[in-house]
């Protein structure tokens, strides 16, 4: 090998460890716009047969509803949300919850084994009340969750606390000093899919109702006080936002928009309208359901900054544009449709 | 077909180090003791240093070093003084501008004042080594093209740091020190303002951008073609055309029905260097200023394409009483 | 005629690769030779296909005319002439055009005895066209994923893709391509400046030599490339930037399918600092 081999062969090493870092074809690609714009999904197959694995529901369970016989609420004590349901039907959803949310802890987890009707455990409490916020979520956000609508299954995937959760990001630990403020940005986050874009999308947005349209609606610049005065970072703190739905949802941003003009609905795919009430449900969950749960969650369920866990489009998308693929699994239990016990 | 091909130096004769062209009364000494790298002379050559230091580049050498200390600290800091952290995110890591609510008042130091600071000092070095750019050239008695062509980049640095956001009201606009963060500026500039891509200017930017590469590409090659005939010397085929010159200007009139000379081809890549940051500051600093949205800009000048409707029309929900 | 004072004596018979000396002659101060011919007859045909086109669609408007690929559903397959076949067949004709250029191109340097730095380095950006309308598309597996001909329709595709992976700029080949890029044109505008200012000095000085460039540049930066150097390394630098443009594209899908900005996991998660 002569010495012009070498240098033409020297940078392949590097390419090679590049390389490595990536993925290999074939892969799967899904057209969305008019041929030729690039509105495309693009899948890796291997990843989609692992998701589809990690994303089943569970089976439906073996006796079908029975409204039939004496109600809940007359049978047993303090039930508050749940009271109208026959005691067939109770026991039965009963015992998918514990399926859902506590499969190994069982009963117990929630309740006092002593007196099934005793509050004293803050899991009961706060599964009475989630059970409320389900009900809400398919009776009032069908814009968002459709005829599927969602259970417990949906976030909790058998685990006593949803694996995908959001609190308030810790402070650094000199947070005062005068160097390195960080404007909260510019770190590896997990939550802006390791961009160094804002770290904190959630709390303008899924919590506080900050604007996140940052486009004007005309082409020159206003003067006066109706001008859009919009700054560069709002839209840094958008796109972090929607760096969170994408990579939740698994999917790109021409999902959504045609990027040519992100903006404009009239360029926009139907996903938009699903997704804009989206996040407004999320928001909806997050301050009339969850935030108010605070002061009943032990400290050691709170975030660093003694924020209730919140939840996020992750919390029930989990990388797939439709939840556990759209499975009919609410469809199983009508007593969670409709919004009953008292707010 | 076995044809010498000029990539390479072959073989490296090595003689005494030049010391350059004697410098005029009054200016320093050269700094540095001259000496060969092998591997450069593969390349062009092999000589590295001595280097002019003066005033100018001391003083500019000076505010660029405090200006790289204050960012490069400030980074250390927002990973609490962890310098692996410092290493693994170091991509990732900014000093960034105040916050929109400062407007252009000036900040606390830990609120965007160290960021004005590092601005403002690497602007004074910039704007030195451009004057030290301008006097080397003229302590030789040459032209001062290398000076305005720096010119035109700081221009570009000036607007996106310094005149665009004093023009917005906001130094918030203005771009942060980091490598992926100036990046996220780029592209939340870019969508903020309805997409560079139909930013006419941007367009012209990216054409003097690639133009510019395709021109280094063919003169390069060009020149190389007709080393041959001595088509490296250029200042003496400039003055004294010789047969390397004309191959050259040959070559790319049969190839294409037009050629430039050899000193005229140094003007078209001045030129289109040079407009490259010129244009594009242009359309940076109309971004915001004067134009709000440059899609919407675009449609009312009719060259947005439109396409076939694939969906149903879709409605803006927050129109239809939704919140 | 248009002919070069010192034109004439260069226009010698000989140097194709091809057909003899049935097309080794000049139309105006164009050569020929059998590569001028095909490049002329995918050049015209290419251009009728795409006037074509226009006329079939919806508009004139220049900025807007815009000839899309096939639908992905129809993969490598060819389409109808109006669902993409004509955005085949142009592409046939373009990279027909291309390579009848730089082989003229070939044919040029054996007349005027030049090495063949230029149509190699030509080859670079076709190679970058196919990697793009070629190689990817075949790659992913359809013709759809190619982009459509239109003066602003291609930088519509362009924002596209870029979103397919969320933060286009995090790619770290578009990095190193657009850093390539950007040095490119810094090292240009440095080496036109260089030349000029050697041969249009200070008022009432005499054109300089290259020791004066050499000396500028080590007063400057300590290190003066050189005559015969800065060929090279813009040269260099121009083909390095195409190469790295092109690798960023065709990762892009087939070998990544996440946001480019998830590609750095790797970096982020090695053991040495997990």
């Amino acid at each position: 090998m002569n010495s012009f081999t070498r240098v033409a062969l020297a940078p392949l090493p590097i390419l090679a460890v590049l390389l490595a870092g990536c993925e290999r074809p074939p892969i799967q690609t899904e057209q969305t716009g008019y041929r030729g714009t690039g509105m495309e999904q693009i899948y890796n197959p291997r990843t989609l047969k692992k998701l589809a694995a990690a994303n089943q529901a569970p089976a439906a369970p073996a006796v079908a509803p029975n409204p039939d016989g004496p109600k809940a609420g007359a049978t047993y004590q303090n039930v508050k949300v749940l009271g109208d349901l026959s005691v067939a039907d109770f026991t039965r959803l009963m015992v998918s919850i514990t399926q859902w949310v506590a499969p190994q802890e069982g009963c117990n987890y929630c309740h006092n084994p002593e007196n099934l009707a005793d509050d004293s455990k803050y899991t009961k409490v706060v599964a009475r009340r989630m059970i409320q916020m389900t009900q809400h979520v398919n009776a009032d956000w069908k814009a968002h969750v459709g005829g599927t609508g969602v259970t417990c299954y949906t976030c909790h995937r058998g685990h006593p606390q949803p694996a995908q959760v959001w609190y308030a990001p810790a402070d650094r630990k000199y947070k005062n000093a005068v160097l390195g403020n960080d404007a909260k940005q510019n770190r590896a986050a997990a939550s802006v899919a390791l961009s160094s874009l804002p770290y904190d999308p959630f709390t303008p947005y899924l919590k506080e109702d900050q604007p996140i349209r940052v486009n004007g609606n005309e082409a020159l610049r206003q003067l006066g006080e109706g001008a859009h005065r919009t700054s560069t970072k709002q839209a840094e703190f958008t796109y972090a936002l929607m760096m969170h739905m994408s990579s939740s949802l698994g999917v790109n941003c021409t999902f959504c928009h045609n990027t040519r003009a992100f903006q404009s609905w009239e360029e926009s795919t139907p996903k938009r309208a699903t997704a804009w009430h989206g996040i407004r449900m999320a928001r909806d969950l997050n301050v009339s359901y969850l935030e108010p749960l605070t002061g009943t969650f032990p400290a050691s369920r709170l975030g660093p900054k003694g924020d209730v866990a919140k939840v996020n489009c992750s919390t029930c998308h989990q990388g797939i544009h439709k939840p556990l693929y759209g499975a009919q699994m609410a469809k199983d239990f009508p007593e969670l449709g409709a919004k009953t016990g008292t707010p | 077909m076995a044809e010498y091909q000029n990539l390479f130096t072959q073989v490296q004769p090595t003689g005494p180090v030049s010391e350059g062209v004697p410098l005029p009364k009054g200016d320093w000494e050269r700094t540095g003791v001259p000496f060969f790298l092998h591997l450069l002379g593969r390349l062009g050559n092999a000589q590295i240093g001595p280097v002019y230091l003066g005033g100018l580049g001391v003083a500019s050498l000076i505010a660029g070093t405090l200006s790289f200390n204050i960012i490069g600290f400030n980074m250390l800091a927002s990973v609490d003084w962890n310098p692996i952290q410092m290493v693994r995110q170091i991509f990732w890591l900014a000093l960034d501008p105040p916050a929109p609510s400062y407007g252009l008042h000036l900040p606390p130091l830990g609120d965007g004042g160290w960021w004005m600071l590092a601005g403002f000092l690497l602007t004074i070095s910039l704007l030195l080594w451009w004057a030290r750019t301008y006097r080397r050239a003229r302590q030789l008695g040459m032209g001062t093209h290398v000076a305005w062509a720096f010119a035109a980049a700081i221009w570009l640095f000036l607007v996106c740091g310094f005149f665009r956001p004093v023009l917005m009201g906001s130094w918030a606009e203005a771009v942060p020190f980091g490598i992926f963060p100036h990046l996220d500026w780029v592209a939340a500039l870019s969508l903020r303002h309805g997409n560079f891509f139909y930013n006419p200017f941007h367009a012209l930017s990216i054409v003097f951008l690639y133009g510019s590469v395709l021109l280094f590409a063919m003169h390069g090659a060009t020149i190389l073609a007709v080393t041959r005939f001595g088509g490296e010397r250029e200042i003496e085929q400039i003055v004294d055309r010789g047969t390397a010159s004309e191959r050259a200007a040959l070559f790319w009139r049969w190839t294409m029905g037009f050629n430039a000379t050899m000193e005229s081809i140094h003007r078209w890549a001045w030129w289109f260097a040079v407009l490259c940051p010129l244009v594009g500051g242009l359309g940076v600093l109309l971004t915001g200023t004067v134009v709000d949205n440059w899609y919407l800009w675009s449609m009312k000048h009719g060259v947005v394409p439109s396409y076939p409707e694939v969906y149903p029309v879709v409605v803006d929900p927050a129109l239809m009483g939704g919140k | 005629m248009a002919m070069l004072s010192f034109e004439r004596k260069y226009r010698i018979r000989g140097g194709t690769l091809v057909t003899g000396d049935l097309f080794d002659f000049w139309i105006g101060p164009f050569y020929v030779g059998f590569f001028g011919i095909s490049g002329a007859f995918f050049t015209v045909l290419g251009t009728v296909m795409i006037l074509y086109g226009a006329a079939i669609g919806p508009t004139w408007n220049l900025w807007q005319i815009s000839i899309a690929p096939p639908d992905v559903s129809y993969g490598l397959r060819f389409a109808p002439i109006r669902e993409g076949g004509l955005w085949q067949i142009i592409t046939v004709c373009a990279l027909g055009s291309f390579v009848s250029w730089a082989l003229r191109e070939v044919e040029i340097c054996r007349k005027l005895g030049m090495g063949y730095h230029v149509p190699v380095a030509f080859g670079f950006a076709i190679g970058a066209y196919f990697t793009l309308e070629v190689v990817r598309p075949v790659l992913m597996g359809a013709w759809g994923h190619a982009f459509p001909y239109g003066i602003y329709s291609h930088l519509d595709w362009v924002s596209n893709v870029a979103y397919q992976y969320l933060h286009f700029h995090y790619n770290p080949w578009h990095c190193i391509a657009a850093s390539l890029f950007f040095a490119t044109t810094l090292a240009l505008s440095l080496h036109g400046a260089l030349v000029l200012s050697a041969t249009n000095p200070k008022r009432g000085e005499e054109v300089k030599t290259p020791e004066h460039e050499d000396t500028f540049f080590r007063d400057f930066i300590g290190y003066s490339v050189g005559t015969l150097g800065i060929h090279r390394l813009g040269l260099f630098l121009a083909l390095s930037s195409v190469v790295f443009a092109g690798l960023c594209i065709v990762v892009s899908g087939p070998f990544w399918t996440r946001s480019w900005p998830e590609w750095w996991g790797w970096w982020l998660n090695m053991p040495i600092w997990r």
